[in-house]
């Protein structure tokens, strides 16, 4: 019996049913959100989204109560920062057991010493990449402070307040942002 | 990481977060929308996304498989180690044994009497024939009872 703190969880045959009824919408969702974490990482976004599957079917718990597009989401974030903390680290920290996808990664991995140093990102280049994404909104400068505003954390009911605008006109703001820069970056924000 | 560089990285995942919940919350018209301008066919990305899914689950299936197999032999190998030996039959079963081997080897193995010899002693006898290679009758001391 489940106790009233422990929340109930999905099974693995719950989460298997959950993606393959996935609507084309939700795997674009899927998609654009495994683009994002991807962005600033030496990762794809396809090899995310698989990794992603893979710990959902090994075990990763899902809430019952949590969407599995969000659940998914959440743990591609997870591995994107776990990638950016091995890069950083300069180690390269797998379980070659941990899945198929880990499995080959290791297979193929080359030798780590020059490609993390190629994939370590300069302080310089993190910091043009932000430069170039706020020139996207040269034009629009309350996009380019909801773009600055999303970078420095502000809260987004804040930002709104900020910008004086309402909540529909807002969102639309928010994604007019998302779009320029997902046109402007199709293949992530790395160099 | 230096303090300019992790503000900036720092800068960029909030950048993500924030669309990415973007992304979450885009009406299904729009998202599809959105895909179609950009060149995508929905219906065809949908499907290959599947196909990936179902990829990584029959990776996970056969992770699984081989994570059982191993399971169940190292039950097995416990089980083996584990099984109560019938000391009367193993000591019963030594003494048929030497009786039935030739005279050199017999007076090796039995050089001191049955009666001194430790329960261990017996069964590392018995192992040992059976690794020498002498045949005997199944004696409930293998452990494949």
């Amino acid at each position: 019996m489940q106790s009233g703190q422990e929340k109930a969880a999905r099974s693995r045959d719950d989460i298997a049913k959950a993606v393959r009824e996935l609507t084309p919408a939700e795997w674009i969702r899927l998609r654009k959100s495994a683009a994002f974490w991807a962005a600033e990482r030496p990762i794809s976004a396809k090899d995310l989204l698989q990794e992603a599957f893979a710990r959902a079917m090994d075990g990763r718990v899902c809430p019952a109560d949590v969407g599995i597009v969000k659940f998914l989401a959440q743990t591609m974030r997870s591995i994107a920062s776990g990638e950016g903390e091995k890069i950083e680290n300069k180690l390269l920290r797998v379980s070659a057991g941990a899945s198929e996808a880990v499995a080959q990664k290791v297979l193929n991995f080359r030798d780590p010493a020059p490609g993390a140093e190629q994939q370590i990102v300069s302080e310089e280049t993190v910091v043009e990449i932000r430069s170039a994404m706020l020139a996207l909104f040269d034009d629009d400068p309350t996009a380019q402070v909801i773009a600055e505003g999303l970078m420095d954390g502000i809260d987004g009911e804040e930002l709104r307040a900020l910008c004086e605008l309402d909540v529909t006109a807002y969102n639309s703001k928010r994604r007019l942002v998302r779009r320029r820069i997902e046109k402007a970056f199709p293949k992530g924000w790395l160099p | 990481m230096t303090g300019g560089k992790k503000e900036a990285s720092d800068a960029l995942d909030r950048l993500a977060t924030a669309l990415v919940d973007d992304v979450l919350t885009t009406s299904d018209a729009e998202i599809l929308a959105e895909f179609r301008e950009d060149g995508g066919d929905p219906d065809q990305h949908a499907a290959e996304m599947r196909a990936l899914f179902e990829r990584s689950v029959l990776a996970s299936n056969k992770s699984r498989l081989k994570a059982a197999k191993a399971g169940v032999a190292r039950a097995k190998a416990s089980a083996l180690s584990s099984t109560p030996v019938d000391m009367t039959k193993a000591r019963e079963l030594l003494h048929g044994v030497l009786k039935v081997l030739p005279e050199a080897q017999r007076l090796t193995l039995a050089a001191r009497k049955e009666s001194e010899l430790s329960d261990s002693d017996v069964v590392g006898l018995l192992e040992d024939l059976r690794e020498l290679g002498v045949a005997f009758p199944d004696d409930g001391t293998d452990g494949s009872n």
